[in-house]
């Protein structure tokens, strides 16, 4: 497994208090990795940090084997770490306009854009659904929407954030089916969950958020009782 | 009455024949006060939007300011443009006292605060996903600055239109600045002014009627606008 990303002394505070202080965090290529901690633990606002939205207060971060202040590694991130909301935002315009966002963003050419499109709606089986306004859909459309939207940007890493938290079993199903293609596909996945054990067989590692500290749990199903191995 | 009714018969006359004098009145006042709003409206969004994105010292007395600025009346903005471009004011060689120039610029800085507040009103009230789902996605600040106006995009249709409809009726500042020539600095609201005084009232019932189908054409944009009226889900 190639290392892709790797976060050294990341240290948040958030109104003064220390949210977490990770010694190191390393994101290797083609692995699922589930972040799973108390509420307030600090799952997203590390996912957050990792897409480049939200900045820690120190970091050390390496990407691709190079050293990188974390304000330039954020800008390399934009679309190459995709981080999906709980509840994903989708633009106010048609399905086919929100998975082409960031196709455009790049500057392809339409043609170009129309064929992956095509493909991204089919991936996700959602093609009935092209012309229809994204806002509305039901919450496992969006989520899927949401997917197709991110897979078509060939993302190195994908941040989920408690991907299926208040969804029915059988969008809860079509999700776990969509993280699985995406991982298969050579995604690098990080899931922020508070329900590992639905998750625990597309996971290959389990990291747990607890006291300001990044600990490594055995995969698996056994990985949800609180076993602390120091992670590095 | 009789001679109200009869003004208001003159006043349908001179819209509808065309009447020169009247219609160079009504397009000055269009023109300068497109020009100020187009203006006004993108320093505005940025200002309110930089107001909402981003946490600075002195950003809550901003807020306050420009919301407390809303209320300065049209004559006074129209003062302090009239001293700095006076022959004695700072910016007096510029000599753009009595042009459609020094008329612009009061009335973009009369739009202003009412443009920052009700813009920045539909910024804070944006959805923070919006900003992040683009920046994940791929885009740049700017590009994400532009969809995040899409998304807001009643809000700011709505604060476009009252800083339109506030600074197409005022009188005190372009009065002012532009010292109401005719042909070249009258508009609609220092004409009606001039016309009722001298007691010529078609022309004033005539511009005052243009200034009503103004204030619903805007109202119905509006409506239009704001689309289907519901919360999104």
């Amino acid at each position: 497994m190639t290392e892709i990303l790797r976060y050294s002394d990341l240290r948040k505070s958030v109104h003064g208090r220390l949210l977490f202080d990770i010694e190191v965090l390393a994101i290797h290529d083609r692995t699922c990795v589930a972040l799973s901690g108390k509420n307030g633990a600090g799952k997203s606002t590390l996912l957050r940090i990792i897409a480049g939205l939200e900045a820690p207060d120190s970091a050390t971060v390496s990407y691709a084997g190079q050293d990188l202040s974390w304000r330039r590694a954020a800008r390399k991130m934009r679309g190459n770490a995709i981080y999906l909301h709980q509840n994903p935002y989708l633009f106010d315009c048609s399905v086919t306009d929100n998975i082409a966002y960031g196709l455009r963003r790049r500057g392809m050419p339409l043609r170009e854009i129309s064929v992956k499109v095509s493909e991204a709606l089919e991936w996700a089986g959602i093609g009935h659904l092209q012309m229809r306004n994204a806002r509305e859909l039901s919450g496992g459309e969006r989520q899927r929407v949401a997917f197709a939207r991110a897979r078509i940007l060939s993302p190195r890493i994908l941040l989920l954030d408690e991907p299926t938290s208040s969804m029915d079993s059988e969008s809860r199903a079509q999700a776990f089916r969509m993280i699985k293609l995406l991982k298969d596909e050579g995604v690098s996945i990080i899931v922020a969950t508070h329900e590992y054990h639905t998750l625990a067989h597309l996971c290959d590692d389990h990291l747990l958020l607890q006291a300001g500290g990044l600990q490594s749990q055995p995969p698996g199903p056994q990985g949800s009782e609180r076993k602390i191995i120091p992670y590095s | 009455m009789d001679s109200l009714s009869a003004a208001t018969a003159e006043s349908f006359r001179l819209l509808f024949s065309g009447d020169a004098d009247l219609w160079i009145i009504i397009f000055t006042s269009f023109s300068v006060s497109v020009k100020a709003i187009l203006f006004a409206v993108p320093l505005a969004f940025v200002v309110a939007f930089l107001m909402a994105h981003l946490r600075y010292p002195g950003r809550r007395a901003m807020i306050a300011g420009f919301s407390a600025m809303q209320s300065i009346p049209a004559v006074v903005v129209g003062l302090t443009v009239y001293l700095v471009f006076s022959r004695s004011g700072p910016l007096g060689d510029l000599k753009l006292l009595f042009t459609q120039t020094s008329m612009v610029i009061g009335q973009a800085l009369l739009a202003l605060p009412m443009l920052v507040a009700l813009s920045h009103a539909a910024f804070q009230a944006a959805d923070r996903r919006v900003w992040e789902t683009s920046v994940t996605l791929g885009a740049r600040p700017v590009r994400a600055f532009m969809t995040l106006i899409h998304e807001i995009r009643f809000g700011l249709i709505a604060a476009f239109i009252a800083g339109f409809g506030r600074i197409i009726a005022e009188v005190g500042c372009s009065m002012m600045v532009g010292g109401n020539i005719l042909g070249y600095t009258r508009n609609i609201p220092t004409a009606i002014a001039l016309e009722t005084t001298k007691g010529e009232f078609a022309q004033a019932i005539a511009l005052g009627m243009v200034l009503l189908m103004l204030a619903l054409m805007l109202n119905g944009m509006l409506a239009f606008f704001q689309g289907r009226g519901v919360m999104s889900s």
